[in-house]
């Protein structure tokens, strides 16, 4: 295998592997900071991936009727955010387990778009058609004539500009403004939030609603920015993937998207890769493999910095009795 | 409590309301629709088997109780490929015979052996399996229902109750291979580069593909012996995302043209062509016209054909459990679209002597003059 990469190098390595990766990073990055926003707040997120899943489906829909591809991207936000609130309602005002209404939300998506599918469209398995408008790409004449900087950055969907922007606003929320100060704050010392007089479940609520904004953006992208048509479970675990990289983050914003641009590297790599007779089995396990190895490291990270802490502690209370 | 109780009561009905969408009953109208959506790209496909099918017709009085026919697909219908031709050739069985049809679509192994085995129990007279993913299972299975009739597209089954057609899809291969080392040289088509690389985008990494590949390898070097060929396989065919990422990853290795063989993952492959303004080769139908400009010309596998001969057969009381049928060049089982899409968004800059070359070409794997390999365990039964 390593003969086969040093050999052909120049053509696995070339420069538009620098967009490839973004490109098929960008529908996972969605999906974490989806996660990431909850995650501040202490609650998991893990129904991203059926937020997607139906915010795709709303935005080819809304496309191909209206002709619009803005309306095709508000309505799936609009739609993650009624999904969201759903959830928020159950989890919140009825105690239910979040990891349970997540799931059911999966599999519910899963079934309901592949019933629509059906029903709206009569056919199985995909829909694609001319007069779903996509989400434009941004053409910038004098970025093209710049020769490595025109490969790089012409020709991006407008979601994936966006994403830049997300990424910086929410990096900015959490960590500079007071909203994101009580959002942490919520996260991490719920009780003594509220004896600081801060309306906690409020606070949950706004987290859910922007996290289900998010999340139909992340589908709009996938279905009209990233490729032009609906696939039953075209998510393809892109969800999971990207509450994963959360968890490789630490929730924080721009660490969260390294991870997620990990997972497209390896995608990337993977599929030139399989042009020079790595077996196609082997190489579409890569992604999965990164997934796990990004996981084990951070958990080992985290677990390290937590022993660290507590020894800290004991030994302080330690000291404490010892004093007294 | 109370809240509990809620809570248990919504995901249960979260629950239900999957498995009631999830069970197949979803299935019976999908075969009409599929097929009229797309009509257009086959009214020629539909047209050429009535020829085939005209002399045997005449001979044939349908006799006694009209057969029940159940097909089961890997993968869904509406693929405008593979999945989609195979049920033209039997609904097209449906409004000459009028028998009973049902499809049944599933898109992992379990699905496909549950699909086979409850159109067993369900005693249909013929059960067809479209694909060669079929393969395992049918042979598992047909002993057990020694009454059913079995056939299998796309390989080779030996038992006394299964028929097999299967396609020399390494000549068609052939033909698109040279077609794409051709196209590759013209540098001064738009989106042509100056490297001879082509690419080749496979579904799911079975046997049959590769007797495509081995065809495809062969027309390429037969026309310029140094060509680079890029090779991938999606792991699915339903994943059009996959292909489509497959697709651009080969182009931008230096390919310009690059063969879909993926059933429903080829739309992303088409698509990929259209958005990054290269090329692409159809396969199954005519998808010459699924992304116009972009798609040189589709490798045709007549899988149609295949479907309906095998209906007639036991409509007509011919059927010969055992035996196998071999549609090639010769038989127009497979072929080459007439490039005339093409033709007419490259205008004057369209390289006729591809076709000119395609046609000789064709003349002489017809006549044996050009032998092209199989893949192992596939060509003609000796």
């Amino acid at each position: 295998m390593m003969k086969v990469i040093i050999d052909n190098f120049s053509n696995i390595f070339n420069i538009t592997l620098i967009y490839a990766t973004f490109r098929s990073a960008v529908p996972i990055i969605f999906a974490a900071l989806c996660a990431a926003i909850t995650q501040q707040a202490d609650i998991l997120n893990i129904a991203t991936e059926g937020i997607m899943l139906i915010g795709g489906f709303a935005a080819v829909t809304v496309s191909y009727f209206t002709g619009s591809w803005f309306l095709g991207v508000l309505t799936a936000m609009l739609l993650g955010a009624v999904i969201a609130m759903i959830m928020a309602v159950g989890h919140i005002r009825y105690n239910a387990d979040i990891c349970g209404i997540g799931m059911g939300i999966n599999l519910f998506a899963v079934a309901f778009t592949r019933f629509l599918l059906k029903a709206v469209y009569n056919t199985n398995g995909a829909f694609s058609d001319p007069s779903i408008k996509p989400i434009p790409r941004v053409n910038i004449p004098f970025i093209a004539s710049i020769p490595v900087i025109g490969d790089i950055f012409n020709n991006w969907t407008v979601t994936e500009w966006f994403v830049l922007i997300l990424i910086a606003f929410l990096q900015f929320l959490f960590y500079k403004t007071v909203w994101g100060l009580r959002l942490r704050a919520v996260g991490q010392f719920p009780e003594a939030t509220k004896t600081a007089g801060i309306n906690v479940t409020m606070m949950k609520y706004e987290a859910m609603l922007i996290s289900g904004v998010v999340g139909g953006l992340a589908g709009a992208h996938l279905s009209l920015g990233y490729s032009v048509q609906f696939v039953d479970n075209m998510t393809n675990n892109r969800g999971f993937m990207g509450v994963a990289a959360m968890y490789f983050g630490g929730a924080n914003p721009i660490l969260t998207s390294i991870g997620c641009l990990l997972f497209g590297l390896a995608d990337s790599i993977g599929n030139r890769l399989q042009a020079y007779g790595i077996p196609s089995q082997f190489v579409l396990m890569m992604p999965y493999i990164v997934t796990v190895v990004v996981l084990a490291i951070s958990m080992a990270i985290k677990l390290s910095t937590n022993r660290r802490k507590e020894s800290s502690l004991t030994t302080a209370a330690v000291a404490e009795e010892a004093g007294s | 409590m109370k809240r509990k109780l809620i809570s248990v009561l919504v995901s249960t009905a979260l629950v239900l309301s999957l498995v009631g969408c999830a069970s197949a009953d979803e299935v019976a109208a999908t075969a009409a629709a599929a097929a009229e959506e797309a009509a257009p790209a086959v009214e020629e496909a539909a047209e050429a088997v009535e020829e085939a099918a005209a002399d045997v017709e005449e001979a044939a009085e349908p006799s006694g109780e009209l057969p029940r026919v159940c097909v089961v697909y890997s993968g869904n219908l509406g693929d405008k490929s593979y999945n989609d031709s195979c049920n033209m050739g039997s609904e097209k069985a449906v409004a000459d015979f009028g028998i009973e049809l049902k499809s049944l679509e599933g898109t992992t192994g379990e699905e496909w052996e549950a699909n086979l085995v409850s159109a067993c129990e369900d005693g249909y007279d013929l059960v067809i399996c479209s694909s060669s993913n079929f393969e395992e299972y049918l042979k598992e299975h047909a002993s057990e229902y020694p009454d059913t009739k079995f056939a299998i597209i796309d390989t080779t089954v030996e038992a006394p109750n299964v028929a097999s057609i299967s396609f020399a899809q390494n000549q068609g291969s052939f033909l698109a291979g040279a077609a794409a080392a051709m196209f590759t040289q013209k540098a001064d088509i738009p989106g042509v580069n100056e490297d001879h690389v082509i690419g080749w985008v496979g579904g799911m990494d079975i046997p049959v593909l590769h007797d495509f590949y081995i065809g495809y390898e062969q027309g390429a070097k037969y026309i310029d012996p140094d060509i680079q060929i890029l090779q991938a396989f999606a792991g699915a065919w339903n994943d059009p995302l996959k292909g489509k990422e497959l697709t651009l990853a080969q182009y931008d290795q230096g390919a310009d043209i690059v063969m879909n063989v993926a059933s429903g993952t080829g739309t992303g492959i088409l698509e990929a062509a259209a958005e990054a303004d290269k090329y692409a080769i159809g396969v199954d139908l005519n998808q010459d016209n699924d992304q116009p400009g972009h798609v040189l010309t589709s490798m045709m596998k007549r899988v149609d054909t295949a479907c309906y001969l095998i209906i007639e057969s036991v409509v007509n009381g011919t059927f010969e459990g055992g035996s196998t049928q071999y549609l090639s060049l010769a038989n127009d089982g497979v072929s080459l679209t007439d490039f005339s899409v093409m033709r007419e968004h490259l205008g004057d800059k369209f390289p006729e002597d591809i076709v000119e070359k395609i046609d000789e070409l064709t003349q002489k794997v017809k006549d044996g003059e050009i032998v092209v390999e199989n893949y192992e365990g596939f060509g003609p039964s000796k």
